[in-house]
This record gives C-alpha cells, structure tokens and sequence, in this order.
C-alpha cells in the first residue's frame, strides 16, 4: 500500500502542481571530500529527493536539515525492513553502516529548504487542534523542527506528511508502534488536516 | 547594606533556624570580608551543605536542603513587604527554550543551566556574567517533554550536570572549564538526563530519565573528585513480580486480570530488563540515618500491561537506599502495574509528621500524579495517610482500551515533576497541580529498539477544559487548608520561605507570592514567558532576592523564553 502511494506520486504528480518544489540541475551540489566515498550513491539519493534539498516530487519527503540521528535510524530500518518501502528498499540494501551515518550527516548538514506551501486555513486551525490533542510538541518540540531521533515536521511536504501519517495509521508505516497508536486515534480528516498544518510551518 | 536590614535578616534566621544559623553568620562575614564578590569564592562544603536549612545566604541544594523542603529561612520579603517587590536584575541566555533551572547560590555566586546544557555562573547581585559553559551534545538524545535541565549540584570547587546525551559532567565552577565527564549509560537505549545531580559525602548522586523507552531505570553514585562509579541502584530487581497488589495505596481496585499476567509470567519471563523505572528527580537525604530516599516512575511500556506482567517493582514507589553502598533497605509502591503513568516523579521531602495513633515520627511526603499528597514513616517507608485528592478523580482505574478510555487525572497529574515545599511552622505541604482530562489508549507492540515505546497512546480531550491549582495540604491530618485554582495547568515548582509567602509561576507568565497560611494573592510579575521553573532565594550584602527562570515549557507548550529574574526590595 505504501509502495503504491509512493509510487502514485512518483508517475503522475497529482493535485500538489499548485506548489511544485522544482529540482536545479544547476545547484547539483559539489561534495565536500569526506562524502567521496558515498558520492555515487548520493548522486542516486538527489535524484528523488532532489540536489538543492528539494525534493522532486511532493510525495518525496525533504531530508536535507533533518536530523543526523533520525535519518539514520530511518535509513537502518529500511534496510532491516523495519521500515517498509519498495522504493527505498534497493536504495539501501547494499549500504553499510558507516556508509548510512556518512550519508545521515551529510543531509543533516544541508539547509532546510522552503516548499512555499500555504495552506487553508480552517484546515490549519483544524490541524493544530489535532496535533494540540496528539501533544506532538512533547516531543517535536514547540516550532516542530525536532531533534536528534525526532524528525522536523515543520515545512516538510504536505503529501510526504499526509502519507506517513496514514501509513502509520494503517500500519504500513511498522517503525515507530507509538506513532500507529496515537495516529489510531485520529480519523483521515484530522490527518489532513494535521500534515496542512505542518506542512505550512 | 543597612545594618537594620542585616539584623532583621539575622535574627529570622535564627528564629527559624536556631543554633545551625551560625553557619549562616560565618559564611556572610566572610564574604564581606573577602570584599570582591568571584575573586574570593570559597568552596561547598559538606558542612554548608548540611546546615543549609537554615543559610539564608546561600541556595545549595535544588530543593533547598537534604530535606528537601523548599523552605527558605530569610524573611526580608516577608507578608507585609511584598507588593513592593520588584525586578533586581534580568539576565537573558542563550537558549530561548523549557526552562526548568532551579538557580544554585554560592556566596554570592549564582549558578544556572538552560535547556540542551548550557550553564552559565552570574554575580548573583547584579545578574553580570562570569562564565558561560556549552556542553558538546552527542548526536543522539533522547527525550520527552523537552530538551530540559534542572540545574546543577555544587560541591567542593567544581558544579555538575547531567546531560541529554546521558553524560555526567563536572566543571570548575571558578572557569566553567570542564573537569571530567563520564558516560552514564548509552543514549541510544532511550538514556538521558534532565535531573540536576545532588551531592552529599564525596558523592555525586544521579539518576536516569528513559521511561518511555525500553531502559532499566537506577541512581548512581559518583566519586565527587574523580568522577568514578561508586554505586548502582537498579530501580527495577530481576525478581520486579512484587506481590500480585489488587489496590493501590489507597485501597481502590485496579482490575488487573491476575489470572492473565500469571500465564503472560510463565510464557514471557520477568519483564525487568526493558520495564523502565526511571528517577527524575533529586533523592532526599537522610543524614543520620545514612539513607537516600527517591521516587521510581513508570514502567515501560506506559499503557500497555499485558507484556509486563506482575507489581513491576519498583516502578511508581518510594525507594530508600543506603547512602554508603547503595543498597536496598525499603521500598512502598503506590500503584503496581501501572497502566495510566501516573506514576512517582516529584521529589520527596523529609519532615516530621503525625503518625495514626498521634505521635511525632520522621515522616516523608510525596505529592503524587494521582493528586494526592503521600504521607511516609521514614523508618520502613510504610504509609501513614494520603490527602484529599487535589484534583478531580474520575473513573480512576477505569483500563486503557484501544478506542481510549476518559479518566481523571489525565497523565501528567496531579502533581507532576514539580517539586512541593513545606512550611512546619505551619504544617502545610503545598503542591502545584494539573487538571487536564485525557483518553488513555493502549495497543500492544514489542519494544522497537530503543524508540519510543508508550504501548498505545494519551490524548488530550481538546473540548475540555484545564485548569491547575495550588493547593496548601495539612499533612498531620490529610485535609486540605485552601487551595487556588488558576487558569492553566500549574508545571514548576513551588518554594515556602520564612516570610510567610510561597511563591510559583504560571504558563501565562505569571509569577505569585501567595500568604502561605490563607493561600490570598500578595503579589504578582508579568514575566513575558511562561513560569515553570522552580524559585529559589538568597541574600547578597544584607538584600534578599527571590530568583526563578522565565523559559516556557514544552510538555504544555507554554510560551518560550529565556529569562532569569531575581527580584528584591527597593533600598
Ligand atoms: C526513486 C526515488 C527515491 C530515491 C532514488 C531515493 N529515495 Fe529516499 N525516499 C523516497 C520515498 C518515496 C520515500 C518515502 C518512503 C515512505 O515513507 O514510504 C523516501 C524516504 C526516505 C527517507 C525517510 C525520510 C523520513 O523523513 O522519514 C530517507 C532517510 C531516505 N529516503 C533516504 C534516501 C537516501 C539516503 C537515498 C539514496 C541512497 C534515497 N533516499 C533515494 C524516494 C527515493
């Protein structure tokens, strides 16, 4: 099912043209010496996720200024597919530890990039009572940029949001139990409305 | 300093304080002496230390002194002279975030932490920085409700911190320059630190945050010089089954299905490696009889007690430990096998109490997440009565179930981390409390390698209302004296002083001193921020000042800032 969002995204860019997030040949980045080493499959990496940070479809989710931690987490259990996912799978398997921690920390050091989303704003409204109910600052911290394990929610695509959280709703999203539960909670109107307003951040 | 003023601060002190306000006196007359205020600090030791009950120069001890009562002895500011309080000095961090400091006074010398571990030393008179310390963060912490700290410990020539990459650091509180620094334990199991360290007898007292992890809780003892580890305390035992309690403390039914977690006990094993049982908060110390007393919190995972089975010993509970070696010597759980994490987290406090056939006994008290205030015999941490409940209770122990459960209090309390004070002359306990109604869901998983593993999920019931409340608790007869209700959940703590006032903070940037004996309003600050750090106090050239941080708080996302504010008289 995940597959299949991801996928849906990928092919045929839906409603979200509105914002579109365009990748820059232009900006391919130059990598510093210590990234020699993983430069190849960073090159794959930008290819979705794109080489200024921005991704190149909104169902890709932003990992440039995410956290080094949390990105390595994710990275690990997509290859131990604690995380499931037919697109990340491959890009993963053939990575070592090392490699994934070089790679972690070279997204985490790169500049969050803006997406420009504006979102309605009754469904914002909406989204940050959920996220009120859900008490995501507790961990999220109050400006929704995380920490170490903690991913930054705050301008990250409104799609990629909107997906993982009904993936973690659904269970398709396995690896992190305690986010199935508290999206369990909440019906797919509040989860819009929860990546709206994340998502405008 | 006026010599009326010195006179009137020292005769409060030994009124309070008796024979041990001599200490006081010989610290003063010293600094006065040493003219400079940081060119002649002099060191902690154990002797301040134990006689800081009644030094109302100093704040040496987070929660005031081993007893942990929060009582300060000076009564400059005092019930008749508060409304003429105002602002002495602001000093703004770095760290616009939670603050949770409470602000350790040397000789006029003020130290205090901000979140992600910054410290920094200030002239307590003027709010002037003297040094300013950054801890290198590891690249993995771990956390929940905030990148917190709650200050430091000082002992000797050096300060301690704990950190949220787990580490224990000592600093050279002359420099701020790192001494040594020691791994606790490993943050990526779900380890950190938020709690401010105690120091008693060469030892450098901690324990461990990681309840919504998979960890197995302690308190540690380091050596104070050289940073070695002297003593583990697990807070979980390898037996952790307990005796299959059916009630909690105060006799209500939990509806554990005892039949279940027998058969989950034969299948699975004693759950004690992954059952959580963190320490929060400081120990209190019990000198003569050589003894640490300290609250356990939550097993893991929170919700979900169908992979834990047994009492989950000794999550929830009053342990006490022997100071020398560590080891167990009493224990009083409140409730076992936790499902709701209202659990153990605010710190004990040693102080007589009346005991059920009226006489006098060392007793300790804890102010619990279940509302109530628990009141100890300190000999076999037996309980002697609980209070009134200071919050709405409903449907308490109504299970979690998948859709969610309605029950009062929600998780956070009753009384959270927030640390109570005491007023013997008065025999009051004053707690700060949470009402904000909360479903409890629970749902299965094995624990996720050290990610967050709450077995299930609380959420707040948007269409309800919250409040909190201060709430004066006489603890020789559980009844409540007066309690006052405020606008949001009350989180921070709260401090007793020999003036007649107790003083706290509020989300909305409110700060209080309060008539501890009536509970009315004497006075108020706007502070710009939310107020949820616990007030201290301390007197510099015959002036007393009451200090408390202005940072916000992330658990309840109260509004950030970065603010410490020490408030005296006017000349
Ligand atoms: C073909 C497109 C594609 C390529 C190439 C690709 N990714 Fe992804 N990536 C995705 C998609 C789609 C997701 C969302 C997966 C999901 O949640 O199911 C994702 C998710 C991730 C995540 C999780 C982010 C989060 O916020 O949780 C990480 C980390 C990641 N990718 C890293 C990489 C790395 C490193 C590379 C290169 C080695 C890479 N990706 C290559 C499409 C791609």
């Amino acid at each position: 099912m995940l597959a299949v969002v991801a996928c849906a995204g990928w092919s045929a860019p839906v409603h979200a043209v509105e914002n579109p997030v365009n990748p820059d040949e232009s900006e391919r980045p130059i990598l510093p010496e210590e990234y020699a080493s993983v430069s190849t499959e960073l090159s794959g990496c930008f290819e979705c996720h794109g080489v200024s940070g921005r991704p190149i479809e909104p169902a890709f989710p932003i990992l440039s200024g995410q956290h080094f931690y949390y990105l390595y987490v994710q990275l690990k259990d997509f290859k131990a597919a604690r995380r499931t996912s037919e697109i990340m799978q491959p890009m993963v398997d053939e990575l070592s530890r090392d490699q994934m921690k070089l790679i972690a920390k070279y997204f985490s050091e790169q500049e969050w990039p803006g997406t420009g989303f504006k979102g309605d704003p009754a469904l914002i409204a909406k989204g940050e009572t959920a996220t009120g109910a859900g008490q995501c600052v507790q961990c999220h911290r109050g400006a929704y940029d995380g920490d170490s394990r903690v991913p930054r929610l705050a301008g990250q695509t409104r799609e990629y949001l909107f997906n993982t959280l009904s993936d973690f709703k659904h269970k398709a999203r396995m690896n992190s139990p305690s986010k199935s539960s508290l999206m369990d909670s909440f019906d797919e109107a509040d989860l819009e409305a929860m990546a709206e307003f994340l998502a405008d951040l | 300093m006026s010599k009326s003023a010195w006179k009137k601060m020292l005769t409060g002190v030994f009124a309070i304080a008796g024979f041990l306000a001599v200490g006081a006196f010989t610290a003063a007359a010293q600094e006065v002496q040493g003219g400079t205020l940081y060119g002649n600090m002099q060191t902690v030791t154990q002797d301040m230390l134990n006689r800081a009950a009644g030094d109302g120069n100093n704040f040496l001890h987070t929660n005031g002194n081993y007893e942990q009562t929060r009582y300060y002895p000076a009564r400059q500011i005092n019930v008749d002279n508060v409304k003429n309080l105002r602002p002495a000095w602001i000093f703004q961090t770095e760290i616009v975030e939670s603050q949770e400091t409470t602000p350790i006074v040397v000789n006029g010398i003020m130290y205090i932490t901000t979140s992600f571990n910054h410290v920094y030393a200030l002239n307590a008179k003027t709010g002037a920085q003297i040094w300013h310390y950054k801890h290198k963060m590891g690249p993995i912490t771990t956390y929940c409700c905030g990148p917190n700290n709650r200050g430091v410990a000082a002992y000797g020539d050096k300060v301690y911190m704990g950190t949220l990459d787990a580490k224990l650091v000592a600093l050279d509180a002359k420099t701020g320059k790192l001494v040594w620094e020691k791994q606790i334990a490993d943050p990526e199991l779900g380890y950190s630190e938020t709690m401010a360290p105690s120091a008693v007898n060469g030892k450098i007292l901690i324990g461990t945050n990681g309840g919504e992890y998979g960890i197995r809780g302690f308190v540690k003892a380091y050596d104070w010089a050289t940073g070695d580890l002297l003593w583990t305390f697990n807070t979980i035992p390898e037996n952790s089954v307990g005796v299959w309690a059916e009630n909690d403390a105060t006799g209500r039914n939990m509806k554990r299905d005892i039949a279940a977690e027998k058969a989950a006990l034969k299948k699975l094993g004693d759950p004690y490696k992954t059952l959580g049982g963190g320490v929060w908060q400081n120990p209190a110390v019990d000198l003569e009889r050589k003894r640490v007393y300290f609250v356990v919190g939550n097993p893991s995972p929170d919700l979900d007690g169908s992979i834990r089975p047994g009492d989950n010993l000794y999550t929830d509970s009053l342990v006490a430990v022997d100071l020398d070696t560590g080891k167990y010597v009493c224990h009083f759980q409140y409730i076992a096998h936790d499902v709701w994490d209202l659990d153990a987290v605010s710190p004990p406090i040693l102080t007589q109490v009346r005991d059920a056939n009226g006489n006098m006994v060392d007793g300790l008290l804890h102010g619990g997440k279940t509302g109530h205030v628990y009141i100890h015999n300190r000999d076999d941490c037996s309980l002697i009565r609980f209070s009134e409940a200071m919050v709405p209770q409903e449907d308490m122990w109504v299970l979690p179930t998948k859709d969610g459960q309605r029950m009062l209090p929600g998780a956070n309390g009753g009384v959270e981390w927030s640390p109570m004070t005491v007023d013997e002359n008065l025999g009051l306990a004053y707690a700060i409390n949470l009402h904000q109604p909360m479903t409890y869901h629970v749902e299965s998983s094995p624990y996720p390698e050290g990610k967050l593993w709450l077995g299930g999920a609380f959420k707040v019931i948007p269409t309800e209302e919250q409040w909190g409340n201060i709430t004066a608790v006489d603890y020789n007869t559980g009844k409540i004296r007066w309690k006052v209700k405020t606008p949001q959940p009350m989180i921070g703590g709260i401090m007793a002083t020999a003036g007649g006032l107790v003083f706290t903070g509020e989300g909305n940037g409110l700060f209080k001193a309060y008539d501890s004996a009536t509970g009315n309003v004497l006075w108020s600050f706007q502070a710009g921020a939310g107020v949820n750090a616990p007030p201290a106090s301390y007197t510099v050239d015959g002036k007393q000042y009451i200090v408390v941080g202005a940072g916000g708080n992330v658990q309840l996302n109260y509004k950030r800032g970065n603010n410490i504010i020490a408030f005296a008289l006017p000349d």
